[in-house]
């Protein structure tokens, strides 16, 4: 077990290819400020931790955690407030986000595209999908954690 | 690195704000070269010179203050400031807190503390007659270990303090250095 070293020296090392993480998570317009949520949601965590292994997994992790949480607050886009020549999957980066999910299978593409580009509730990807809210649910929240599996290995 | 500085700001000092930041660090160039200034809670722990390896300097600061070591130029600027204005000769006093948290043995630090307050600018005094001044006239070897030890160089001015024997006698940041700084406030 190593002791953990100086917090910004894991910034200075793996904060380049962090804030890629974040532009393919979140788009080039939001990728500061996720990459700044999820330092600060790192340093209040970091004395917690036990051993300094396997740091930039952990920080690839909270980096995903920002972007789907700061997706997820928010405010939905008002598509009909101009022109439908500018597409609300603009905004998200469409072909970032089918980048960043494309290691996954479809069964757990599907459903976060509903619930991350098509911004649906669960009651609405339950509909889309043919299941119940609670499959819904679960069926995004283990794509979600496939997800970070994948980019924290 | 190519993170935008201004990011880096923001966390650091969202950082400070919070409470979140064990330690804050800047680097700074100056005429004796570029130093590693590092604060606490209470004020500056920590000058390194550029000879120090950062990452081992920052590593004692995480194992004794805590993990959570940020950089930022912003929070430090008055310190920044003052000891940019002290060694380019634009100012003739520097006055920063000073914390001497890493010093553990306690006459060690009474040596450092005594030096900090009562050895001013353009004065000299001998390892012998520091010693005296802090409690114990015969552990003169015991005030010059306090001084090659001096984890905050230059603002506890460990570079005033002269063999009795003669000479310059040694300095954490070599001999040059000790000169270079001693000629500055007019002592050589």
């Amino acid at each position: 077990m190593k002791a953990l070293p100086p917090f910004w020296s894991l910034v200075e090392a793996h904060g380049d290819e962090l804030l890629a993480h974040a532009r393919r998570m979140a788009g080039p317009d939001h990728a500061e400020d996720v990459l700044q949520d999820a330092f600060l949601r790192a340093l209040r965590a970091y004395p917690r931790l036990r051993h300094g292994d396997h740091l930039r997994a952990w920080l690839y992790r909270v980096t995903t955690t920002a972007a789907i949480d700061a997706h997820r607050s928010r405010p939905r886009e008002q598509p009909f407030a101009e022109p439908p020549a500018v597409g609300v999957e603009d905004a998200y980066d469409a072909g970032a986000f089918e980048a960043l999910i494309s290691p996954l299978p479809e069964a757990a593409r599907e459903p976060l595209r509903l619930r991350f580009v098509e911004d649906l509730d669960y009651d609405g990807i339950a509909g889309r999908l043919g299941v119940s809210p609670a499959a819904a649910r679960q069926r995004v929240s283990t794509a979600v954690r496939t997800l970070r599996e994948r980019h924290a290995a | 690195m190519t993170l935008p500085a201004s990011l880096l700001e923001a966390v650091a000092s969202a950082a400070v704000r919070e409470g979140l930041a064990d330690a804050v660090f800047t680097r700074l160039p100056t005429p004796i070269g570029k130093l590693l200034v590092v604060t606490g809670s209470r004020g500056i722990v920590r000058v390194g010179f550029e000879e120090e390896p950062e990452d081992r300097v920052l590593a004692e600061i995480a194992g004794a203050l805590g993990p959570r070591v940020v950089a930022s130029d912003r929070e430090l600027a008055d310190v920044r400031d003052a000891l940019s204005a002290y060694l380019e000769g634009d100012s003739t006093s520097l006055s920063l807190p000073v914390d001497l948290e890493l010093v553990r043995a306690p006459f060690r630090r009474q040596v450092l503390e005594t030096l900090h307050d009562t050895v001013r600018r353009g004065e000299v005094v001998t390892y012998g007659a520091l010693a005296g001044r802090s409690g114990r006239p015969k552990a003169f070897r015991a005030a010059a270990t306090a001084c090659a030890r001096n984890p905050v160089p230059i603002v506890v001015p460990c570079h005033r303090v002269l063999p009795g024997s003669g000479g310059i006698g040694n300095y954490g940041g070599g001999p040059a250095r000790k000169r270079a700084l001693l000629t500055l406030e007019g002592a050589l």
